[in-house]
């Protein structure tokens, strides 16, 4: 009979798993509707809060688990060294704020909410100012065997990412090592600051008398 | 133009390629390769004196945090071949 591979191992890992995130995702999509319920009631005309949760596939997360090595390879000699829990985010919320005053104001909530989980913030390559995207990780009371992570982003950018992910990503999973490249990197620099800017005279325009 | 640019910059003066597959910087002819994690934690004038090192050795050479074990350095040469 043939070698069981690390990703075999994996997938069956993810398979027993699956019921304990799924119950994360729900967890923290309900704990953080609830922390930016104040906030999201009474908006202005102009303003929004989206939250969605997401779980990561069985694919996703064996490929991220595969890609945070330096070497891209598991090692098969060494099975055991792999394990789904040590990734951060396979339950996951986002929260989606439009504009970006109100981003910090939600962030402030949440961060104060979950005090002990660890800050992990998605920062733009180019710049060393304010993170893109506020984001913490940590267990849930109810669930301890997996993490989950939540993010705090502006609505502009948050869009983009799905985008990104669903037309270039998501149907072609190879090519997500194309991101990480310097040359995809500017690029991706160059749209954060056009959404930033965009959003900064929108908010400017609107505010003005 | 930014820190991106000029490493970009370097890594195209010294004619690496990208293999997006196990994201590293590469140059067959100098037998040399960075990862991308090696690049994004170096600053552009340390990552200009290690394109810039002698680069007649017979083995690669690879600039990695973490330094591949013996075989999968292996693969990765016949990979890049």
């Amino acid at each position: 009979m043939a070698e069981r591979t690390v990703e075999d191992r994996l997938r069956e890992e993810y398979f027993k798993l699956l019921p304990d995130i799924r119950f994360a995702s729900e967890q923290l999509e309900t704990k953080i509707r609830h922390c930016v319920l104040p906030v999201s009631r009474r908006p202005d005309k102009h303003e929004q809060v989206i939250v969605t949760s997401r779980i990561k596939d069985c694919e996703s997360a064996i490929d991220a688990l595969r890609r945070d090595k330096e070497v891209r390879k598991f090692n098969q000699e060494q099975p055991d060294l792999y394990t789904l829990t040590d990734l951060k985010d396979l339950a996951g919320v986002r929260v989606l704020v439009f504009p970006e005053a109100r981003l910090h104001e939600l962030n402030a909530t949440l961060a104060e909410q979950f005090s002990d989980w660890v800050p992990n913030h998605v920062m733009d390559a180019e710049e060393s100012g304010d993170p893109l995207a506020f984001t913490y990780y940590g267990r849930l009371d109810a669930v301890t065997n997996v993490f989950a992570e939540f993010q705090v982003v502006s609505m502009l950018i948050g869009q983009f990412w799905d985008v990104e992910h669903s037309v270039m990503y998501k149907p072609s999973p190879q090519y997500r090592g194309v991101a990480r490249s310097l040359e995809m990197q500017e690029c991706t620099h160059n749209v954060y600051r056009a959404l930033k800017e965009f959003e900064k005279t929108f908010e400017k325009l609107i505010e003005s008398p | 133009m930014g820190t991106l640019g000029r490493k970009r910059e370097l890594l195209e003066r010294g004619r690496f390629k990208y293999n997006f597959e196990r994201m590293i910087y590469f140059n067959r002819d100098a037998r040399m390769a960075f990862s991308v994690e090696f690049i994004e934690d170096h600053d552009p004038e340390e990552l200009e004196r290690y394109i810039g090192e002698n680069s007649a050795a017979k083995d690669w050479c690879f600039h990695f945090n973490e330094q591949p074990s013996d075989s999968v350095k292996r693969e990765l040469v016949n990979d890049l071949a």
